[in-house]
Order: structure tokens, then C-alpha cells, then sequence
């Protein structure tokens, strides 16, 4: 069973110092990605999604930090890795796709050199036979005639840039790649395209894809699995069959429920009320409960652990676990 | 609120079901050197970004129209164009039986307040040096001149609350940047309705909006448009949202309208090849539909230099020697759903 | 629908920054929490803030600072910084009339006058360079009198005061200090006026930054200079404020031919070294307080005008701008609405720094003799007259220097302060 699992991680907290005191952008939470996977890692805005998928890399700025956790990449924990190694994990074995493109190609290297510079850095004697020939091999499976490697990111679309940037992942054969909003400033042929692509890769290269997006469309057309995060914490975490079809936390019945559907015709839309909380001052127990159309007393008292329920289908919500709470309540009485 | 509608009252001359805004022909060409060096150069023939390229399309008083498209569509452009924050470089824009070319400065600021633009992004829409009270009042100010100062600031207290901003007092004195994207959205919306305008032009209203709330904002759409009589113009690259919120629908490739119609037409029977692959490719949030039709091959093409004939045969699975030849003409195919495609009829449903 | 929302939350960036709760916060609790917020930044701030304040202090009320006025003569010339304004003074008995050594002049063949020295004071070496040169100047005079004195050395100031107490020497000629020290014990002598005429000065400890070349206390030049340099810099900016920013405004607003105009006339402006372009100006206009401003602001316009004109264009392509129009606003409450609020910060941010600018040019132009009047006290002038001694007395243009060094320093570390507190969007932390 651990054989399949490529990248756990467990208990991760990413603190962010800020003026007015420390947020917890990711707060305590675990997830395992499986080998060949596309997982899908669904949020709102302010949810933690993207700086979880930056800590994976362990890539944080200035004044974020992690303060606990274990990243267990194909055996061994990166935490513990000395910062100066970092690198050469990050693009060799673990690749990471942008929503924005432009800002993370250099504007004045052409394609080829992106490609080339990248596979030389990491596997120096490479000649530059070598490497151009694995670039345009690697640009045309991916669907951009090679003659374009010369071209610069500005002379290509928004589509062609971000299939660039898997190359670069895919260039030093990668065994994971996060792509962080990777469609979201993409027009919707091009996303149904890079989407394919995907699914593509997953299958010829056996791929395992984290695929990080406030789209549950998306997630619902390319991903195996979903998980679901909420003011810093994971929520749900399933097969997207079980999640769509069953959803188990309210937010995300929520979620599902307030999106409209073109293959369906007039629903009414759930509206949920209030708004993301504050991450300086969560609420106190459940996170979610303010805006819970199924609250309960215990919700706003105590938080609720992350727990399975059915075969790999985990959630945070004490509905699950009344029966826990009850029994301790017994228990307290009792006692 | 009595008061406020008395003026507009008069102007509204027909009852439901009539032509609001009429659009014909509509072309906006932007140039993309400017200058008489760029003249010389170029002998006269100056580039220029196609971006409409002859749109034609009505809209009756009461309805939801969509437009839809995908980036170099020309859809936003044309919602400006409506309003006529840009000048058409050639076409007609009628509403309400009044050439809008035709007026002058002044004239077409008063129009303005009967037809208002809400904005894709709330933040950089709204003055960040003008309180939310302030940014309300200013058109008020400028089209409600019968109002004194204590009407107009209940006039703008009327509309925070219905918006659904209370108590609205606490909001008045707020800066933009002190509320939330999704209330933000809100007040863009309030300070569009402030003068109970007729048409409401909304450029992709909730697509920065966050997923919980967007379903709200689109609901708050529709209950406003029930309370002030709106007509709307939304402009949107989703067609799911579209499918929601919409009656009638036009699809835009490349500055040219492909297809038109009712929702549940053009959703159900779609004619024209572009409208097929857009429609197939909306994510559907259902793991158990997933998408098997292919896409069309490439991307959208540079407006300035559109292809021939057709705009859409470099990628049409149906493309045929005319259709880099000639371009198609707009036929009405089934009632009410117009299409411009030379073999639209090979998808009409077998009756 | 009744989305009721009562509190007034963030929705939180997938990023969290602090600037969003730094929004929430007003003013006062921003000063107040600065140090906690912005680090040792904030030290700075507040440091060169409370010196421009003091500055400005110092300006206003320069008697509450200052000893002297700027004219006094106050004592001896090129006096070093507390060093003692020790002068040769001649003692007198007090009913005689002897006001300058010359008095002792006496017929040629009458009795030579005695003069009272104390041994191995320097004195006396003074009393004879003195009476030599009286004495020259009394033989081309030609009427008869000469000074010849005859030169008595006593061991001890005591005996040698005593001398003319009893009436063996006419006047004895001592440091002024010494006397001071103890005059109460002779009365019957009085101080008669110092050996070669200079000014004999009050101060028995010196003068904290010294004299210059005529005998006027630095240290109270420099205060009153404080309020020339002040007004030369902030009115010179004002001036080139309300001129540059409309300019700017409008051409960034209006664009077409207007713009060309103007921005060809600015750059122009701009391209001149600008104390050359100061100078120039000054020339020609003459020398006033009122020209060097009108000199000096010339020279700042343009830089007004480009940072204007530059944010105009910018903020004129906002959405919100596109905005105002769709509801139909005219131009003219498009710029002063939506445009003029918004550009103005960056106006703020240039001033400070500016009138530091403008201080040190204006200083420059009166280093250079332009501009003002030499009776006014000021650092530029006080820095040329040091300039001439600056081996011997290097006192003399170095304080000047430091002042203005010190004044253009507090403004210019105010200015960029100040912006980071008031536009926290622009720090990049």
C-alpha cells in the first residue's frame, strides 16, 4: 500500500508573518498523493491551496515559513533536507506549472534555451545535441512544432506557454508535477486541450499530477481524486465519484451545489451565506460552522479531526463523528 | 423611491417585449500604429485590431442577452461600444428609438444614466480615493439634479440596502479597499443602478468573484433586474453561467456573431461548429460526464490579420474550399435562432 | 434574499499579506504601532521628522536659540571654537583718559611712557608690533608725537597691575581675562580698550563654533540662517508645485498638440545642469530673496510636471476612470475627482526631497555671490567667506557645511519615510 503512495504529507502547517500578528495559511493538514494520480486540490480564494502547493516544493518567500510537518517524497522527508539541496529536487522530481506564465519564462531566452539550459543544469555533460534533440522531441509530443523552440514566450499564446512549462517538468522526467491554476487565465478550448493533454501525459508517462484550481468543472473532467480545503484546513478528500455524487462536509455540498451545470437544466443554484473567515482570528472550533447550514453546538466548540469514513473518503466534520462526540459526552457524564 | 422613477418613468415609452437597444453592423477597428510616419510606412493601409467586424443583433426590453465568446471575441469590446465609451468605426447603435451616433456630448451624457456598465473587476472599477458613499452619490449627483443633498444620500442608502449592504449606513463611510471582493461587486452594481437606468451592460460580473459567491451575485442579478425593470446585456466566456442566467444568446468568434438565439435553443441545437466545440468544452462538474468530443485543432487567430472567407475554417472539422472563399451570411435557420455558417444544415435536428 | 452581513471581514488573498490588515487600522494606531509595524525604518522617521520639526523651530524663533544676532561683532576674528577670546586690553588707572594705546603717544623729546607687562606673557610681543606700526603711522603723520614706550616686565600679574595702581607705569597691557579675574581687587583700575582696536568680548568662555573674518559668532549665523535656507526651500517648491502639477495635469489629461508643447518647453528645462540654469536665471533677475525663490523654482517645474503627467497618463487608462465616464461625469470632474486624488500621492513623495534639493541650491547660489543680499545671514555666503580661510580657520566653512548637510539629510529621510508609512502598497517587503 505505501508503494503507491508518492508524496505523503503529514501534518503541515505554514505559518505567514504578518504585521498584525502570525497567520496559519495552512493549518495541521495531511494529504497523500498517489503514484499516477491526478489529484485535484479545490479551494477558494485566501483557502491555503497555493501556498500548500508551494511548501511541497518547500518554496516560500520572505515571510512564510514552516514551522511543522513532514513531506515524504518517495521515501525520504524533505523537511530534512538541507535548503542549499532544494533545487535540485525541485524541477528533477518535482515539477511546478504557474497560473501566469509570462512571469515564470524568462522573456529573453527563447524556448530551446529554456529547455536546454534546464536539462544541462541538472544533468551536467549533456551535450547540446543531446539536450536540443530530447527539447524538440519532448515540444512536439506536447503538441508545438519544434521549429518554434526558437520563438520567445512573448511571441507564443497563453495555451503554448503553459504546455512549455510542462515541458520543462517533463524535460528532467519528473515524477510529480503541481500546477498551480494552471487553466485559469486560459480561454475554455484551450483549457479542454491542456486538460487533454494532461490526462495524456498521466497515461504515457505515468505522471502523478497535483492539480491545484478554485474550478470544480476541472477537477471533476481530469481528476481521480479531490481534495478539499477550507480556511486552511483539508475538508474532504475522495474519489471524485464520492465527492460529486456524495459529498460529505457541508461546504463542500455547498461548493457543488452553488455551481451552475450546463448539462443540467433550471436548477436553483445554493447560495451560501457569509464569507471566508479571517485567517489572523478563525472561529473557534469548526471553521466552516458559521456559514453551516447543519451546525451543531459541538461545531463551534471543538474542531473536528480529519477522518475516514468510507474506503479512502476522509472529512473533517463532526456530523461524522457525533456518535464520537456523544459517547464522549456519555462518557464525561459518567464519569 | 416614488420620485426617483418619475422622471425615467417618462421616458419609457413602450411596455415589455419591445427593442431596447438595436445594434447594426457594428465594426470597431483599432489601429495599431497611430501617426503619419505609421501612414507612410504602411502606405495608407494602417494595421488595425479587427476587433468588431460587423455584429448586428437586438435586444428586447426585459430580457437577458448573452454574449459569449472567448478572448479576441470582441464581446467586451462591443458592451463598450453600446455604451459608447468607444467610437465605432462604422455601424449603428439605436436604443430606445434613439440614434446614439447621432447625439451630441452633452446630450449623451444625459443618456447615460438610463444605460450603465458594471465591471469584471470591482476593485479597479471603484475610485480608491472615494468612499463607497461618495462613489454611489456621483452619478446621482450628476443625472438626479432634482434631488436635494438629504433625498440623494437616501436615494444612495435606498440602494445599499437593496443590494443587500446593511445596515447601509455603516457602509457609506467605507473605502473600497475596507470591504470584500464579493461586496465590492455589489456596490459597482448599486452605483450602476442608482439612476434606475433601463439597459444594464455587465462585463463578466462574477468572474472575479469568488465560487461560494458568485451563485449570490448572480441571484442579487436577477431579483434587481425583477425590482428596477432591467434589461441586460451579459457579457461572459462562461457558458454555464450563461446558460443560467440568460434568455437569448449570440456567440462571438474573432469579431464576427456565429450563431444566435434562444438559450434553450442554441444550448440544445447548436448549428455552428465553434458553438458546438465551445459548448463541449465547459467543464462539467460531474466526473460521470466527461467530455469525449474532440477539440478543434490551433488557437484563435491574430485579429489583425483574421483568416479568410469564414473565420473559423482553419480549425473547422467542416471546412470546405468555400469557406476560405466567401464568407458566411447570417440565416435563420430554425425560429428565432440565426446562424452564419455555410453548412449549418447538416446539424439540424432530424424531424 | 437576506444576506445580512454585519461584521466587516477580509476575504483573505490566496497570498496573506499584512497589508491587508494594516487597512483595517487608522491613522494614530498606524503612528503609534509604527515601530511594532515597520522595524527600524520607523527610528529613522520619527528621528529626521522631530529634526525637520526642530528645524522649523529653530526657523521661527531663531532668538530662542541664537546668543547674538547675526551682525554683532562679538569679539576677535577667527576665533577657534571655545577657544577663549583672550585680548590685549590696556589697564588704566580709572580717571585717566586712555582709551587706545596711540593716547601714550608724546612729544618726541618728552619722557617715553612705561608700560606695564607681565613676563613671558605673548603680550608683550603684541605690544611691541602695535606701538612699532603707531609709531610709524605717527611719523608720516609728522606732527611731533611718537611711541616709544618703554616696555617694564614684572613676575606676577599682581605686581604688575600694581604698577599702575601706584602710578609707576601708565598702563599696563594684559590679557582681558586675566583682568577680568581680578578686577574687583583693583578698583581704581578700569579696562581701557584693547591693544589694536578689535573688540574686546563679553564671553569669557569662547564661542561654541567661533568667529569668522570679522569677528561675528558662527554659531548665531547658522541659527539665523536656518530660517533663510527654510523659506528659500519651501517656497521655492510650493512655487514650483502649483506651477508643475496643473501643467502636468492637464497635458497628461488633454494630450494632442498641448501635451507636445509643453513637454518639449519641460524637457528642455530638464536637460539644463541646474545650478547653471539657477545661476543664469538669478543673473538676470537681479539679486532678492524673491528671485533666487522664483530662480530656483524654475529649475524644479519640469520634474513636477513629468511625475504629474506620467501618473495622469497612468491613472487615466484606470478602470475606474472608464468608469466615471460610463456614468456619465464630464472631464472635468473626471480629473478633479478621479484623476487629481490619485496622482497627487506621488506628488507628495517628490516634495520632501525636493525642498532638501532646493535648500542645498539655494545655498549653492549664494556661495557663488547669486542671489542674495550680503547683509542677510546666510549658510551659502557664510560658506564662501570660509572658503577663503579654510586652512587657517577651517571652522568657518565647516559648520555652515554640516548644517546644510544635516537639514537636506532630515528632509530627504523624512520624505521617503513618510511615504512608506502613508502608502504601505509600496513597500515591497
Amino acid at each position: 500500500m505505501t508503494d503507491d503512495i508518492l508524496y505523503s504529507i503529514r501534518n503541515l502547517t505554514v505559518d505567514y508573518k504578518t504585521r498584525a500578528g502570525i497567520v496559519h495559511a495552512v493549518d495541521n493538514v495531511s494529504l497523500d498523493i498517489r503514484r499516477g494520480e491526478i489529484l485535484g486540490l479545490v479551494g477558494e480564494s485566501g483557502c491555503g491551496k497555493s501556498t500548500f502547493g508551494k511548501a511541497l516544493l518547500r518554496l516560500h518567500d520572505g515571510p512564510a515559513s514552516i514551522p511543522a510537518g513532514e513531506l515524504w517524497f518517495d521515501g525520504r522527508d524533505l523537511m530534512k533536507v538541507p535548503m542549499k539541496d532544494m533545487p535540485e529536487v525541485r524541477g528533477a522530481e518535482i515539477g511546478m506549472v504557474f497560473q501566469d506564465p509570462m512571469t515564470s519564462l524568462n522573456p529573453v531566452q527563447s524556448i530551446l534555451e529554456h529547455l536546454t539550459e534546464t536539462i544541462q543544469a541538472h544533468e551536467p555533460g549533456t551535450s547540446d545535441a543531446a539536450a536540443t534533440a530530447r527539447a524538440e522531441e519532448l515540444i512536439e509530443r506536447l503538441g508545438i512544432r519544434h521549429e518554434r523552440l526558437n520563438e520567445y514566450p512573448h511571441q507564443m499564446s497563453g495555451g503554448m506557454r503553459q504546455r512549455v512549462m510542462i515541458s520543462l517538468a517533463l524535460a528532467l522526467r519528473a515524477k510529480l508535477v503541481i500546477a498551480d491554476e494552471p487553466t485559469t487565465s486560459l480561454d475554455v478550448i484551450v483549457e479542454a486541450k491542456f486538460l487533454d493533454l494532461l490526462k495524456e501525459l498521466q497515461e504515457e508517462f505515468g505522471l502523478t499530477i497535483l492539480l491545484i484550481t478554485h474550478n470544480i468543472g476541472v477537477v471533476a473532467e481530469v481528476c481521480d481524486r479531490v481534495a478539499v480545503m477550507y480556511a486552511a484546513k483539508m475538508a474532504e478528500v475522495g474519489t471524485a465519484e464520492e465527492v460529486f455524487a456524495a459529498p460529505k462536509h457541508p461546504y463542500t455540498q455547498g461548493l457543488l451545489n452553488s455551481v451552475p451545470n450546463i448539462d443540467m437544466d433550471e436548477i436553483e443554484l445554493y447560495k451560501m451565506g457569509g464569507e471566508p473567515p479571517s485567517l489572523l482570528h478563525p472561529p473557534k472550533g469548526c471553521r466552516f460552522h458559521p456559514r453551516c447550514p447543519q451546525a451543531m453546538e459541538i461545531c463551534g466548540q471543538q474542531e473536528p479531526s480529519f477522518e475516514e469514513i468510507a474506503n479512502g473518503h476522509r472529512t473533517a466534520c463532526w456530523l461524522y463523528q457525533a456518535h464520537e462526540a456523544a459517547a464522549r459526552a456519555k462518557e464525561a457524564a459518567n464519569g | 423611491m416614488a420620485k426617483l422613477n418619475e422622471k425615467n418613468e417618462a421616458q419609457r415609452v413602450a411596455t415589455d417585449g419591445q427593442d431596447l437597444l438595436v445594434v447594426q453592423n457594428l465594426v470597431k477597428y483599432f489601429p495599431v500604429q497611430g501617426g503619419l510616419i505609421a501612414s507612410i510606412l504602411h502606405k495608407g493601409k494602417i494595421p488595425a485590431v479587427k476587433a468588431v467586424d460587423g455584429v448586428t443583433f437586438t435586444i428586447k426590453r426585459g430580457e437577458v442577452f448573452g454574449l459569449a465568446g472567448e478572448s479576441g471575441s470582441g464581446k467586451s469590446t462591443i458592451g463598450r461600444l453600446v455604451l459608447r465609451l468607444y467610437e465605432p468605426t462604422r455601424g449603428k447603435v439605436i436604443f430606445d428609438g434613439i440614434d446614439l451616433l447621432k447625439l451630441k456630448p452633452e446630450d449623451m451624457r444625459h443618456i447615460r444614466s438610463r444605460m450603465q456598465l458594471v465591471f469584471q473587476d470591482p476593485l479597479a472599477a471603484l475610485n480608491p480615493r472615494m468612499t463607497i458613499g461618495q462613489a454611489i452619490d456621483n452619478p446621482a449627483a450628476i443625472h438626479l439634479s432634482h434631488l436635494n443633498a438629504d433625498e440623494r444620500r437616501q436615494a444612495v442608502l435606498d440602494i445599499l440596502h437593496q443590494v443587500g449592504m446593511n445596515p447601509p449606513e455603516a457602509y457609506y463611510n467605507l473605502y473600497p479597499h475596507q470591504i470584500s471582493g464579493g461586496q465590492r461587486q455589489r456596490i459597482v452594481l448599486a452605483r450602476a443602478l442608482v439612476t434606475h437606468p433601463e439597459l444594464v451592460v455587465a462585463d463578466e460580473p462574477i468572474a472575479m468573484a469568488d465560487v461560494s459567491v458568485r451563485s449570490i451575485l448572480l441571484d442579487l442579478m436577477l431579483k434587481m433586474k425583477q425590482e428596477f425593470n432591467l434589461t441586460y446585456l451579459f457579457i461572459t466566456h462562461d457558458l454555464a453561467t450563461a446558460k443560467y442566467i440568460c434568455d437569448r444568446i449570440g456567440v462571438l468568434y474573432l469579431g464576427k456573431m456565429c450563431e444566435m438565439g434562444e438559450v434553450g435553443e442554441v444550448y440544445e441545437y447548436p448549428l455552428h461548429p465553434y458553438t458546438q466545440a465551445l459548448l463541449a468544452a465547459v467543464p462539467v462538474p460531474d466526473p460521470k460526464r466527461r467530455r469525449t468530443t474532440k477539440m478543434p485543432e490551433g488557437e484563435i487567430p491574430n485579429p489583425i490579420n483574421p483568416p479568410t472567407g469564414c473565420h473559423f475554417h482553419p480549425r473547422c472539422p467542416l471546412a470546405q474550399a468555400i469557406c476560405s472563399q466567401k464568407e458566411p451570411e447570417i440565416r435563420e435557420l430554425r425560429p428565432g435562432h440565426t446562424v452564419a455558417c455555410h453548412f449549418a444544415e447538416n446539424f439540424l435536428p432530424k424531424e | 434574499m437576506d444576506t445580512n452581513i454585519e461584521k466587516i471581514p477580509t476575504t483573505p488573498p490566496d497570498e496573506i499579506t499584512w497589508e491587508d490588515d494594516l487597512k483595517k487600522v487608522g491613522l494614530l494606531r498606524r503612528l503609534l504601532r509604527a515601530r511594532k509595524w515597520y522595524g527600524a525604518d520607523w527610528w529613522f522617521v520619527a528621528i529626521s521628522s522631530l529634526a525637520v520639526l526642530f528645524f522649523i523651530l529653530v526657523a521661527i524663533f531663531p532668538s530662542w536659540f541664537a546668543p547674538y544676532t547675526p551682525d554683532t561683532l562679538v569679539g576677535p576674528r577667527f576665533l577657534a571654537p571655545n577657544e577663549i577670546p583672550a585680548v590685549s586690553v590696556l589697564i588704566a588707572p580709572s580717571d585717566s583718559t586712555i582709551s587706545s594705546l596711540k593716547d601714550l603717544a608724546v612729544d618726541e623729546n618728552a619722557d617715553r611712557p612705561k608700560v606695564a607687562v607681565v613676563m613671558g606673557a605673548s603680550t608683550s610681543g603684541d605690544l611691541n608690533d602695535t606701538a612699532k606700526q603707531i609709531d610709524a603711522d605717527l611719523i608720516s603723520e609728522g606732527n611731533g608725537l611718537r611711541l616709544r614706550p618703554v616696555i617694564e616686565r614684572y613676575d606676577s600679574l599682581d605686581s604688575a597691575l600694581q604698577a599702575v595702581a601706584d602710578g609707576t607705569d601708565a598702563v599696563a597691557v594684559i590679557e582681558s581675562t586675566e583682568f577680568a579675574g581680578v578686577s574687583q581687587n583693583y578698583t581704581s583700575l578700569r579696562e581701557a580698550g584693547s591693544l589694536t582696536g578689535e573688540v574686546v568680548s563679553t564671553s569669557t568662555k569662547g564661542f561654541v563654533m567661533g568667529t569668522n573674518d570679522i569677528g561675528q559668532d558662527i554659531y548665531s549665523r547658522l541659527i539665523y540662517g536656518t530660517r533663510i535656507a527654510l523659506i528659500i526651500g519651501f517656497s521655492s517648491s510650493l512655487l514650483s508645485l502649483f506651477l508643475g502639477v496643473p501643467l502636468g495635469l492637464l497635458a497628461g489629461f488633454i494630450g494632442g498638440a498641448l501635451d507636445r508643447l509643453l513637454s518639449l518647453v519641460m524637457d528642455s528645462l530638464y536637460a539644463f545642469p541646474g545650478l547653471i540654469l539657477a545661476i543664469a536665471i538669478a543673473a538676470v533677475l537681479g539679486p532678492s530673496i524673491l528671485n533666487i525663490i522664483i530662480a530656483i523654482s524654475v529649475l524644479y517645474i519640469p520634474t513636477y510636471y513629468r511625475i504629474v503627467r506620467g501618473q495622469t497618463l497612468t491613472v487615466k487608462e484606470e478602470v475606474y476612470v472608464e468608469a466615471a465616464r460610463s456614468i456619465g461625469a464630464r472631464r472635468s470632474e473626471i480629473l478633479g475627482r478621479y484623476i487629481f486624488p490619485n496622482v497627487i500621492p506621488s506628488v507628495a513623495i517628490i516634495f520632501s526631497v525636493n525642498v532638501a534639493d532646493a535648500i542645498l541650491t539655494g545655498a549653492g547660489l549664494s556661495f557663488l555671490g547669486l542671489g542674495l543680499p550680503p547683509t542677510i545671514a546666510d549658510w551659502g555666503i557664510d560658506l564662501a567667506r570660509g572658503q577663503r580661510f579654510i586652512q587657517t580657520a577651517p571652522w568657518m566653512i565647516t559648520f555652515p557645511g554640516l548644517a546644510i548637510l544635516l537639514v537636506v539629510l532630515a528632509f530627504t529621510l523624512m520624505g521617503e519615510g513618510l511615504t512608506e508609512i502613508f502608502n504601505p502598497k509600496l513597500r515591497d517587503r
